[in-house]
């Protein structure tokens, strides 16, 4: 590493410095995490079949309304997460733009501001406005939550560009969108998926509490075993949200690994 | 050198004033490059030279003035066409990390439309010009690259689209020293084959004064003090300014500047053929060639024959002269054969340059 050859300019690291980089970005949770969900799942299943669960807990815990419950709580994810990915990133772009610095720190503070607000409030309160209950609260409730680590994400991505970049890309006759699109993006990418994976492991949790606005999703199970009194089930419905999170954030992980890797 | 080229790059009154500063950072600026010469832009820090730079491009938008690109005034047509035409090189390279050698010199080219063969026939061609192998390099990415190299992609990227003016800002500054010299004699050779009209921000005086075809000394306040030869900024400084600037050690940095070519030399008689009367006579082998000195005026204490190439510099004479410590250099040309000799007193008592040279 130490080669004195290897001295002439900054910016240029040896080869060897770079695999090594990556190789240290490879995160060791991206291993852990995925085993302490499918052992925890298997754990608490096998003890509730030692439990034995009695006909209510059963028609709820079956593998059918989960499964039901399962893609109810995937969609709010997903669509939560595509709303914040829709405004955050765009907004996120405009407020980096040198004209619009001045407007960076009012729109951080106002996202920061949303996200101190409890989750738990916001999807309750949000059920008085004219969207009412059901699906579309609870995504607008849980984009508005998750909106700031993407927003920060992005506008930090594109704040660490090296400056001599953007300067040689406009220096040598490219615009400032070809320069956004070709130079800025690329190199922010990787710090803003880093964001997007923030606001997907939010959402997932948050999405249990969309059940009290009538959303569906695996806080039901959750909320209507706690209601009846019934420990076991509370705890097989739980530790699936919990494991859920687990993998989502695995995958997600997984995917901001291959993106780091590709932009070097 | 010729001043006689018609200016490829002007500034007209060219003025800038930050709206919050009070005083201008470039005032009332003048300046013309002619078409194929290297203009070098020096000066202390602070003094304007690279927004100066800046404002050609239109980097940085002048505050009242012309700028004048071969001729048609470009101070208000769309500043990213018109940068499209005009090569940029920077210090810090600023290679685009996720594109390839290749993609890096392609970006001109590709946004202005060529056809695909064309743009890899002249990503090849430049990556030849600056002495990289093609097809060990295209498709590197930058930071397998040694800091010179990357300069170099940055110059060959800067030439993409064979702009005619090439604005540099202090491309080698940041490349070790032996490199940068290296980098300085290819950059030469270079110029030799693409004669553009290139400007130059340094902060290298040897640097200026090496490169350079005209040297613009940039003064306080954005201010330019003189814009001249090297040879004449060196010996005739325009004010107390650049004399300070140029400073101590401007004697032998002008004799850097000295072709031996240009110089009238003692006259040299191969012995035997020529009188030994007051001219020295040498012994030379059967090509011709000097092998020892045979006879000089005044001494009976011979001392040992060095050579130097008619091509290089009363520098270069004088650095032969302290290493073998003698006080007389035999000038040869490329034959080796001698043309004339140099003695040490004609530094003190002043070069005689021949007429017309």
């Amino acid at each position: 590493m130490s080669a004195p050859a290897a001295a002439p300019s900054a910016g240029a690291p040896t080869t060897e410095e770079v695999v090594r980089r990556s190789r240290q970005r490879f995160d060791r949770s991206l291993i852990v995490n995925p085993l302490i969900a499918v052992i925890g799942l298997l754990l608490v299943i096998a003890y509730a079949a030692s439990q034995g669960l009695d006909d209510v807990e059963r028609s709820v815990i079956n593998p059918g309304s989960l499964g039901q419950r399962l893609v109810e709580h995937l969609i709010l994810t997903g669509l939560s997460t595509l709303v914040v990915i829709v405004v955050a990133i765009p907004a996120g772009i405009a407020i980096s733009r040198p004209s619009a610095r001045r407007i960076q720190r009012p729109v951080l503070a106002f996202t920061g501001f949303m996200q101190a607000l409890p989750a738990f409030g916001v999807i309750v309160l949000l059920a008085f406005s004219p969207l009412g209950l059901g699906l579309p609260t609870a995504v607008v409730a849980l984009a508005l939550a998750a909106l700031l680590p993407v927003l920060t994400n992005t506008v930090v991505g594109l704040q660490q560009v090296d400056r001599a970049l953007i300067e040689a890309a406009r220096g040598i006759g490219m615009s400032a969108r070809q320069t956004l699109f070709r130079v800025e993006l690329p190199l922010a990418t990787p710090v803003m998926v880093a964001g997007v994976r923030v606001a997907l492991v939010l959402n997932v949790g948050t999405a249990a509490l969309a059940t009290y606005v009538g959303a569906g999703g695996l806080g039901e199970p959750i909320k209507g075993m706690l209601e009846l009194g019934r420990p076991t089930g509370t705890l097989v419905a739980a530790t699936i949200v919990a494991a859920l999170a687990l993998i989502v954030d695995w995958l997600a992980g997984l995917a901001e690994y291959a993106v780091r890797r590709n932009a070097g | 050198m010729s001043d006689s080229g018609k200016p490829m790059i002007a500034l007209e009154g060219i003025s800038k004033t930050y709206p919050k500063a009070g005083a201008p950072a470039v005032q009332e600026l003048n300046l013309e490059v002619p078409e194929g010469t290297i203009s070098m832009f020096i000066g202390p820090s602070g003094c304007g030279k690279t927004t100066t730079l800046k404002m050609m491009n239109r980097l940085i938008e002048p505050t009242t003035g012309r700028i004048l690109l071969d001729g048609e005034d470009v101070t208000a047509v769309n500043a990213d066409e018109l940068r499209r035409r005009i090569g940029y090189v920077i210090q810090q390279v600023g290679l685009f990390p996720h594109f390839t050698i290749g993609d890096n010199i392609a970006v001109v080219p590709r946004i202005l439309g060529w056809d695909r063969n064309r743009i890899t026939a002249r990503v090849d061609e430049l990556l030849h010009l600056v002495g990289l192998e093609p097809k060990d390099y295209r498709d590197r990415y930058p930071r397998q690259l040694s800091g010179g190299q990357q300069q170099r992609v940055g110059v060959a990227r800067g030439l993409a689209a064979d702009p005619s003016v090439m604005l540099m800002d202090e491309p080698f500054g940041a490349i070790d020293p032996i490199t940068r010299e290296r980098i300085q004699d290819e950059f030469l050779e270079l110029q030799q084959q693409i004669a553009k009209t290139i400007c130059f921000v340094t902060h290298d005086l040897t640097e200026a004064v090496k490169l350079g075809d005209r040297i613009a000394v940039f003064g306080p306040g954005g201010t330019l003090q003189q814009y001249d030869t090297p040879d004449t900024v060196l010996t005739h400084p325009a004010n107390e300014f650049v004399a300070e600037f140029v400073g101590a050690g401007a004697a032998v940095r002008r004799l850097s500047l000295l072709e031996l070519s240009r110089l009238e030399l003692q006259t040299v008689g191969l012995d035997g053929q020529a009188e030994r009367n007051g001219s020295p006579t040498y012994e030379a082998d059967a090509q011709g060639r000097p092998v020892r000195w045979a006879y000089l005026p005044g001494t009976a204490d011979l001392p040992k024959l060095v050579t130097v190439p008619r091509t290089g510099t009363v520098y270069d004479a004088v650095d032969i002269m302290l290493d073998a410590q003698t006080e007389l250099v035999a000038v040869v040309d490329e034959q080796q054969q001698l043309q004339g000799a140099l003695w040490w007193k004609d530094l003190v008592e002043g070069l005689k340059t021949k007429a017309g040279a």
